[in-house]
């Protein structure tokens, strides 16, 4: 039950891992390179880590309990952080004039 | 190790080299400098060696890339090309870095294999480390005790070096008047964003929390003075960043800071002298036993190292937090980025 737990949570987040650098590189422009950047990124990193937190439950000494607890608290932390700096980020984008891709073109639109 | 891993991170550590020293955008070149600390932080996890992996995560990848976006945006941010005629000196400068990887590559054969139990280094010292820590110190992390005790003396003259590189930075660049080179960049002039702001107010308790967890707990784990101090300096870049210095300064003022610079050195060195009075030898901490309520000398050691330890996390985290405080100004502690 815990191997089949712990293998599914990371396989989500290696997949997600996965789609995040596709998404990361073909993406048409800055902001939805940060939708993928930001988004893909902490639910791999948090999945991955929930998986990690399972897999330690294997043997639910105080140890690997407290462990375990402690890949939670950073999960958390990566929950708070990561989404903070992305939308950083994504302001400071905005704030210096960086135009959203857009599908009809404008003739005004920088290249 | 599996060498698989290593090659492939050693790999991406020389790729991020040559790209740190040949993109033209310094602040390119800082990111991917960062990039190459995280690099060597792998390595070092993958080899085992946790402390120093754990060093280089906070003050490689961490405090010294947001001093170097610091320093970029204060200075300029573009690297100007030189002009011609430097051939000489390129062609020059190519044959000496050749010469030295060249000399370099030839004496690595003379190495020990990594962790041959067979070397000079594995069968002198460490074996004396590994095996009498715990009966002398009583601390279970040989790296602390190593680190704290019985090299003591290295690791205070380390903190006097970061302190006296701290009071370069305040001497060099402290200014009181008002006038100044112009303002080269006005990144964030004014800028107020609630989100960073709630999140940094909510998060940087939980970081000093954490770093004097580190701090205290490196007895038993990865950890100790400089790691808990840099992640302490971080928390207050971290509200220099999001807010602004007057922010930081209602916290912890511009003398209190220096003054806590010093008061860690003076820690340190406290003890050190404490023992000397008590009729030991400098840093011998067994003799505290004498001062300390119920410990005896191996328990009195262990304490003293937790003592020191205090005393690198006061003065690191005084230092990182002047640097950064007077590269993002100009020396002027007026406003940040």
């Amino acid at each position: 039950m815990i191997d089949i737990l712990t293998v599914g949570l990371v396989s989500l987040g290696l997949f997600s891992f996965f789609s995040t650098t596709v998404g990361l590189l073909r993406l048409p422009d800055f902001y939805c390179r940060m939708h993928a950047a930001g988004k893909g990124d902490v639910f791999s990193s948090v999945c991955m880590l929930l998986g990690f937190a399972v897999y330690l439950l294997h043997h639910p000494t105080l140890e690997m309990v407290l462990t375990s607890l402690k890949i939670l608290a950073i999960s958390v932390f990566i929950f708070l952080a990561s989404p903070t700096a992305t939308h950083a980020i994504v302001d400071a984008g905005h704030a210096s004039g960086v135009m959203p891709w857009l599908k009809e073109k404008k003739e005004e639109e920088a290249p | 190790m599996i060498w698989q891993l290593d090659l492939l991170i050693l790999t991406l550590v020389v790729l991020c080299a040559v790209a740190t020293v040949s993109v033209k955008d310094l602040l390119s070149s800082a990111i991917i400098f960062g990039t190459y600390s995280f690099l060597m932080c792998l390595l070092w996890t993958e080899m085992a060696a946790v402390d120093v992996a754990f060093t280089e995560a906070a003050v490689g990848a961490g405090v010294s890339t947001v001093l170097f976006f610091a320093a970029v945006f204060r200075t300029t941010r573009l690297l100007k090309f030189r002009p011609a005629g430097r051939r000489l000196a390129k062609v020059l400068g190519l044959a000496a870095a050749l010469g030295l990887g060249g000399m370099l590559f030839v004496a690595e054969g003379d190495f020990p294999a990594w962790s041959d139990p067979n070397s000079p280094a594995s069968t002198h010292l460490s074996p004396y480390y590994l095996t009498q820590t715990l009966h002398d110190t009583a601390v279970p992390n040989v790296v602390t005790s190593v680190l704290a005790d019985y090299r003591g003396f290295d690791t205070m003259f380390e903190t006097a070096v970061i302190f006296v590189a701290g009071l370069a930075v305040v001497a060099l660049l402290r200014r009181r008047e008002e006038t100044g080179p112009p303002e080269l960049y006005q990144v964030g002039a004014g800028y107020e964003d609630t989100i960073i702001r709630f999140i940094a107010r909510k998060m940087a308790p939980f970081m000093q929390l954490f770093a004097l967890y580190v701090v205290a707990h490196g007895h038993h784990s990865p950890g100790g003075g400089f790691q808990g101090g840099v992640i302490l300096g971080a928390s207050f870049i971290l509200l220099a960043i999001a807010f602004d210095f007057r922010f930081v300064f209602s916290k912890m003022g511009e003398r209190a800071n220096i003054l806590f610079g010093n008061l860690g050195v003076l820690i340190y060195a406290g003890i050190g002298f404490l023992c000397l009075l008590l009729g030991a030898n400098f840093l011998d901490y067994s003799i505290l036993e004498k001062i300390l309520p119920a410990t005896d000398a191996v328990m009195a050691r262990s304490h003293a190292m937790l003592g020191v330890e205090i005393g690198v996390a006061i003065a690191v985290m005084a230092i990182c937090i002047s640097i950064y405080l007077h590269l993002a100004s100009h020396g002027r502690m007026d406003k940040g980025l």
